[in-house]
């Protein structure tokens, strides 16, 4: 890495990130209108017609009473999974190769989040009241239902939420003070307030990285604990195929998974088209492409354990299910999940296919196509077999789900497009970190090679 | 800190008033004015539930005639239920009759008098007045009657009972009319006529279900739709778990499990049209065992010498074996009970079959006794059977229409421009008729055709009453009172002939000026005729009471020894069934049978109906053919496939259902669905396999033979998706309906299931 | 009463083990799958009683239909040795419900009385219920419904009328239980008496399948049903303890 960052100066990391945020040219107004356009016009109007039409808006029926908007939700927080929980164990692990890209996965996370708790208004049948699954204090005293699984999950969410948007905050506070040395205006004053004062005495510094490094700590079990939750909300229930021990593992490592690969097709955008290519290197989509490697490795382990249970179970409920996976009306899209998330991935072996930009920008759609199939399957083929034989049934997502699954990937790029001009995208002041320089003064974090660093 | 000024405070402040005022009306908007209703989950501590008015009174979906409460509330009729009182539905009620309030508050209901403004076969009609109405009609009729050709009017009727029968019968005769008819598609002639044969008497007798321990059922659908099905559930109720020790066994023979069937401990497909032919095979083992030892035995003997196990056993498909243990169980079991009835008696050998079946009743001895057959008194008043018109009597009718005999036609209720195939012509012959009147309440296919209609109440909104038949053992009568004040501009069917007869200057004959004064004055002779001790002091205090029971019976009993009618087992023999159509052209049996839904069509503007899951394939909403599966696998079609069902006589298009329990070579349809008009729930909705039957008829009675059709199926390539509730209907071991059995139970001592039940039962702590 | 002195009486209440299993009556059914024929009058009358909408063709075809009873219909052997079991399905009031522990807002809950309650102004429509309850007894409104005029006058004034976006369910007809005991009330006495209450479908039955009760009362009708040795629930193993017991169907051989 510090080879390709030799011939980089200070100014120039600041100058060029500054840049971005400031200069913006015109094809960066034509991508927002754009992403803000099929927003509105995939996602917000579809779903305003549910609200006055109703959930039969939706493909929904009995017994496929969840569908895609669930499915859409945990794909949300799976996608959100890898950013924030990559950044915290890079930068416990100390992995420089990091630094380049990890503003960019929190955000990933931070508006994934977003949407996720979007698709849960989208979801109910009576989004007006979503804050009755709040414990707040009312005049009834009336309170949740602590024993419910999706009240362990608005609680998760939140709470992950809330702390990602902490860690994403935090560790920008001195890009936000190098911004605001170089704007003027209300850029200025924007930044000033963001800044919270930063003059980057060492004190600060010194503080900054303790409490940076304590919330990535308190990060990791969190990211861990909330699609163990998520996965409570089938795991709980008594359908077969969902009542499995093994569905918390089997999600976090499914987020982490699709988290990962969202991160390659976020960094290709940024490479690509925020002209990034001297800050996200080859390094990273290959550091990457093992991670993802790895990852697809237990997530096919997982599996195949699970289809094992089914099979070991030796009852018609979990044969049902799981024949109905493999072979029933949706079974071709379990065979395509199979392709892209078990088969696919392995190309990665390869370290000239793990340093290839295109194919590895295909490979990371693909497998999220595949992950999100597989949130679909666990959805909708679990439900149409269940206990009693005779109320059987089939869901098929209506155009209008269609269009909102659409429109939330239009609604996650608004979001970032926005936060692209007013975050600096990659890291300043770990950025130079990584560079050649005269070493500082201050006690400050030391620049010594990171173990197990791949540079 | 940026000073925030006044003027921009102010703005803020106006801002967000707008828009926590526009967020309240978002929300507002989408709530619905039922939230506001109070649950009564958890209803407040002062709130009450409101009082309901309940009115008894009696059904009319079908010719059973229980008798049913209908609660209402502020005016409005709310449910419908079964009066506890009426021996014949003992509060208990079936679906359809709980539909009434359907017909009641349909919203294709015809809301006044209407003329029509097209030729016939266009359906522009346009309001008049009941004076216009009435009058019309009324100058026709005077002028036929004047000219002395009253007999040139028709009044054909659904099936009507008690004094509105009566008064349709005097107006009649004074027009000078003998065309008097009730026309209803499942009548059971060939029932009435088997009894006239074997018993010397045509009356409809008593089953005993309730008491019966073995009950063989020839084809007919007793549960579903056959008489009176709700009297037969409440016995077959009790004798399968209503007493102690004693549980009644119920077997089945008819080539398409009907709901009967279902519920019955054993089903037999026997051939289509032999049932008749294993009745006697029946009675010849009974006859060969010693089981029968009358003494006409030698003539049995005689007359049944044709019949003997193994023959029967060809006929019919059903192995020796089975009909030996069929025999032997039914003359061991007492009291048992052999009836007949449905698809046994819908073909050309129908009234034979039915005689076979008493026959069997009568060599075990089960007439007249407790759980056999009882014979049941006189009905206390008009029935309709006399009058109604068999096919034969039909095809006369549109005869006549066709020579110009007729020149006006009265429709009441009855359809039969649904329920005639169209083979028989007799939509066409109505065209000739040149003045056709329905008092019908909805655009029927009949009704459609008619030049004036005066559309009649709902039977919830008017006066009437209903005999039963068959009784219940002693006789039995109920008078239905409106419960509702009516909807719409409409009057009563009484009414409206009572109007047309004044009209007439009829007045002498027929003096009432309302139905409620007819019926009154019937009901007075009913009460006159008891005696004088027992009866209520005045007949004010009797109708009264009369009302709120919603019932009346008199204390009196058959004597129920009875002789064989002459010539009976002489004539005894059932020969084999014809089709109209060869097996090699049509190589299936057409079996239309009655749906529990919609029972002959009527049922069809009913949502509720609509939307009831057929009982024995869950389908709603549409037409379907039921094939064995190995048949449809032969044809290469699965559940869906759209095929062209073809008779000599036409074709109708359904989609396939395969139904794992109808013989290979038997296509059933269910009758209900395909109607042109009827409303808005019944319009161009499936298929009325009625249309493609031949005009094959019983030939002692006339009767339609619905079920001696052969047909062909012809795949279209087609698929549609059947509309149904069912997903997979079996249950992959999964025990869900688990089964008993007693047998196996005594050897263990019972404790298996008593362990596997470990309910808790808790004492009460007060 | 102090704090202190409120604390320790809840606590002590709620510490005496089956705590909640103490109701004021335990109402139950069962049904004698050797009585029922499938006539459906059980499923009509819950239509008539309770106000289930009319769904229409295209709706019904989607698989949105109401029924808080249905029959469900399973076939045993292949022609000729076909047999047909019936078995009425209904929300099975369970004891140890999974739909009532997984609702967020509790909207479903169990009451006094020992019935699974669904309070449908407090429902946010997550479907999550009906996702738990193993007898898929529990229908969502997908839509608002509509009568057409005048249908609308046949609604029961004693039940609500549901909304889209809320789940319902059968109720064993708390509209008929509560009034059954305002009229003990009135009365003066303290409890229903067996038979004075039915809930729709068990009134309407016509071959008697249905029986319904207090099970609490061992003098009951149900309380007596359900000894019978051919009682037993549907997916007893998933222990969800419900209160609707079937009597199995005779399968008498010969």
């Amino acid at each position: 890495m510090q080879a390709e960052t030799n011939d980089l100066q200070y100014a120039d990391v600041n100058n060029d990130i500054v840049r971005s945020i400031v200069e913006t040219g015109p094809r960066y107004y034509v991508a927002l209108g754009i992403a803000g356009g099929v927003a509105l016009l995939c996602f917000f109007f579809p779903w305003f017609y549910q609200l006055y039409f109703g959930i039969g808006a939706a493909g929904l029926n009995h017994p496929g009473v969840w569908g895609t908007y669930l499915a859409s939700f945990i794909f949300w927080i799976g996608l959100s999974h890898s950013g924030t929980l990559l950044s915290c164990v890079l930068h416990l692990t100390n992995s420089s190769w990091r630094k380049a890209m990890y503003r960019s996965a929190e955000a990933m996370t931070l508006f994934s989040l977003m949407v996720a708790a979007t698709f849960v208004m989208v979801h109910v049948g009576r989004p007006w009241f979503i804050h009755w699954a709040l414990p707040y204090a009312n005049q009834m005293e009336m309170w949740p239902n602590f024993r419910s699984p999706l009240l362990f999950d608005v609680m998760a969410i939140a709470t992950y939420l809330t702390g990602s948007s902490i860690f994403i905050y935090m560790g920008s506070i001195p890009d936000f003070a190098a911004v605001r040395d170089r704007t003027t205006g209300w850029r200025n004053t924007m930044y000033t307030l963001l800044s919270l004062g930063w003059r980057g005495t060492d004190r600060e510094w010194h503080r900054l990285h303790w409490a940076y490094t304590f919330l990535a700590v308190l990060i990791i079990p969190l990211a861990v604990s909330v699609h163990s939750i998520v996965s409570w909300d089938f795991a709980m229930s008594l359908v077969p195929a969902l009542h499995q021990t093994i569905f918390a593992p089997y999600f976090v490592v499914g987020a982490i998974y699709s988290g990962t690969a969202g991160i390659v097709t976020v960094m290709f955008v940024l490479r690509r088209y925020m002209n990034f290519e001297q800050y996200i290197t080859k390094v990273h989509f290959d550091n990457l492409g093992k991670l993802l490697l790895l990852l697809s490795l237990i997530w096919t382990y997982i599996n195949m354990v699970e289809l094992f249970t089914a099979w070991y179970s030796d009852t018609s409920t979990e044969h049902e299910a799981l024949s109905y996976k493999l072979f029933g009306y949706y079974a071709w899209l379990y065979w395509e999940m199979i392709a892209f998330c078990a088969v696919a991935p392995l190309l990665c072996i390869s370290g000239r296919f793990r340093t290839s930009m295109v194919p590895m920008l295909i490979l990371s759609i693909a497998i999220n196509i595949g992950m999100y199939t597989e949130r679909f399957l666990i959805v909708g083929t679990s439900l149409s077999r269940q206990y009693l034989p005779d109320s059987w049934g089939v869901y098929v997502p209506s155009l209008v789900e269609m269009s909102i699954i659409l429109g939330s990937f239009a609604l996650f790029t608004t979001l970032f497009l926005i936060f692209v001009k007013i975050f600096p995208s990659v890291s300043i002041y770990e950025v130079k970190e990584t560079m050649d320089t005269p070493t500082v003064t201050s006690n400050a974090e030391p620049i010594a090679p990171p173990e197990g660093s791949p540079a | 800190m940026p000073k925030i000024e006044r003027r921009e405070f102010l703005k803020l402040v106006g801002a967000g008033s707008v828009g926590v005022g526009a967020g309240f009306m978002l929300r507002e908007t989408i709530k619905h004015p039922p939230e506001y209703l109070i649950p009564h989950v958890v209803a407040p501590e002062d709130f009450s539930t409101g009082i309901a008015t309940w009115y008894n009174t009696v059904c009319s979906m079908c010719s059973a005639g229980c008798g049913i409460s209908v609660r209402t509330r502020e005016g409005r009729a709310k449910k419908i239920e079964g009066n506890p009182n009426h021996p014949v539905s003992q509060g208990k009620l079936c679906g359809l009759g709980q539909s009434g309030l359907q017909v009641l508050y349909n919203p294709d209901r015809l809301t006044g008098p209407l003329q029509r403004m097209s030729a016939r076969g266009g359906e522009t009609f346009e309001q008049i007045t009941w004076n216009e109405g009435l009058s019309r009609v009324a100058d026709r009729l005077d002028l036929l009657r004047a000219a002395g050709r009253g007999n040139r009017i028709c009044l054909l009727s659904q099936g009507v009972g008690g004094h509105l029968a009566q008064l349709f019968e005097l107006f009649m005769a004074e027009l000078g009319s003998e065309r008097l008819l009730h026309y209803d598609y499942d009548h059971p002639h060939t029932l009435y006529a088997a009894n006239r044969q074997f018993f010397g008497e045509e009356h409809l007798p008593y089953y005993d279900l309730k008491n019966t321990r073995y009950l063989l059922s020839f084809g007919a659908d007793y549960l579903g739709n056959w008489i009176s099905p709700v009297h037969h559930s409440l016995g077959f109720g009790h004798s399968r778990q209503g007493r102690p020790d004693i549980r009644g066994r119920f077997v089945q023979i008819e080539p398409r499990m009907s709901m009967s069937g279902a519920a019955a401990d054993e089903w037999i497909a026997a051939k289509p049209g032999t049932e008749g032919v294993l009745a006697l095979g029946l009675a010849h083992h009974l006859i060969t065992q010693g089981y029968y030892q009358g003494a006409d035995l030698d003539a049995w003997r005689q007359a049944l010498r044709d019949y003997t196990t193994t023959q029967v056993a060809e006929q019919t498909g059903v192995a020796t074996t089975t009909i030996t243990r069929l025999a032997n169980t039914f003359a061991r079991s007492q009291s048992s009970l052999a009836i007949g009835g449905g698809i046994a008696a819908n073909h050309s050998n129908g009234v034979d079959t039915l005689v076979a079946v008493n026959a069997l009743n009568y060599l075990v001895g089960n007439l007249g006794k407790e759980g056999g057959l009882l014979f049941n008194p006189e009905p206390a008043g008009s029935v309709s059977h006399p009058r109604q018109a068999s096919f034969r009597t039909m095809l006369k009718l549109a005869k006549d229409a066709r020579e110009g005999n007729i020149e006006v036609l009265i429709l009441n209720g009855t359809n039969p421009a649904f329920t005639m195939p169209a083979a028989a012509g007799f939509t066409e012959a109505l065209s000739e008729i040149p003045l056709i009147v329905s008092l019908s309440s909805f655009m029927d296919e009949t009704t459609a055709l008619a030049d004036i209609i005066l559309p009649s109440h709902t039977y919830l909104e008017s006066w009437g009453d209903d005999f039963p038949e068959p009784g219940v053992g002693f006789p039995t009568g109920a008078v239905s009172q409106p419960v509702v004040s009516p909807l719409y501009n409409t009057r009563a069917t009484g009414d409206i002939i009572l109007t047309l007869a004044q009209h007439s200057g009829l007045s002498d004959a027929i003096p009432w000026n309302s139905m409620e004064d007819c019926l009154k004055d019937g009901w007075r002779e009913i009460y006159e005729r008891a005696d004088e001790e027992t009866r209520t002091e005045s007949f004010e205090v009797f109708w009264r009471s009369m009302l709120k029971a919603g019932v009346w019976g008199e204390k009196s009993q058959r004597d129920q020894t009875f002789t064989l009618a002459e010539g009976v087992i002489d004539n005894i023999g059932v020969a084999p069934p014809e089709f109209s159509g060869s097996p090699d052209d049509y190589p299936f049996v057409l079996h239309p049978y009655i749906s529990n839904s919609f029972h002959d069509g009527r049922g069809a503007n009913l949502p509720w109906m609509q939307e009831l899951p057929d009982t024995m394939t869950s389908v709603v909403y549409g037409s379907w053919v039921e094939l064995n599966p190995v048949t449809a696998e032969g044809l290469g079609l699965k559940e869906g496939d759209l095929v062209d069902i073809e008779s000599p006589h036409g074709r109708v298009r359904a989609p396939v259902y395969v139904y794992p329990a109808i013989m290979p070579d038997v296509v059933a349809m269910p009758i209900g669905q395909g109607h042109s008009t009827y409303g808005r729930y019944a319009k161009d909705r499936g298929v009325n396999p009625i249309e493609i039957l031949s005009a094959q008829m019983e030939p002692h009675t006339g009767s339609l033979a619905s079920s001696a059709t052969r047909v062909k199926i012809v795949a279209t390539g087609k698929r549609v998706e059947l509309i149904k509730t069912g997903g997979t209907s079996r249950d992959l071991g999964r025990e869900i309906v688990q089964r008993f059995d007693p047998t196996a139970q005594s050897k263990t001592g019972g404790a298996h299931s008593t362990q596997l039940n470990s309910i808790p039962i808790t004492t009460v702590t007060t | 009463m102090s704090i202190f002195e409120r604390f320790t009486e809840g606590w002590k209440k709620y510490r005496k083990p089956g705590y909640y299993r103490e109701f004021d009556y335990h109402w139950a059914m069962t049904i004698d799958l050797d009585k029922c024929t499938g006539c459906e009058a059980c499923v009509t009358a819950c239509k008539a009683e309770n106000n289930l909408p009319i769904v229409g063709e295209e709706e019904f075809a989607k698989g949105r239909e109401v029924q808080w009873i249905r029959i469900e219909r399973y076939w045993e052997g292949e022609y000729p040795n076909v047999k047909l079991g019936f078995i009425p399905m209904l929300c099975q009031h369970c004891d140890a419900a999974p739909c009532e522990t997984v609702c967020p807002v509790s909207a479903t809950y169990h009451n006094q009385d020992g019935l699974n309650t669904q309070i449908y102004n407090r429902c946010i429509g997550t479907r999550s219920c009906a996702v738990y309850c193993p007898f898929e007894v529990r229908y969502f409104n997908f839509n608002d419904h509509h009568w057409d005029s005048p249908l609308d006058q046949q609604l029961n004034p004693d039940v609500t009328v549901r909304e889209k976006g809320v789940m319902e369910k059968c109720t064993f007809c708390i509209q008929r239980i509560r009034q059954a005991k305002d009229d003990a009330k009135d009365d003066g006495r303290r409890r229903v008496r067996d038979g004075e209450v039915q809930p729709a479908c068990v009134q309407s039955c016509p071959s008697n399948a249905l029986v319904f009760g207090d099970r609490k009362d061992p003098d009951s009708q149900v309380a007596k049903s359900m000894k019978d040795p051919r009682a037993y629930r549907v997916l007893e193993e998933l222990n969800t303890d419900p209160s609707v017991v079937y009597l199995k169907k005779v399968d008498a051989k010969g």
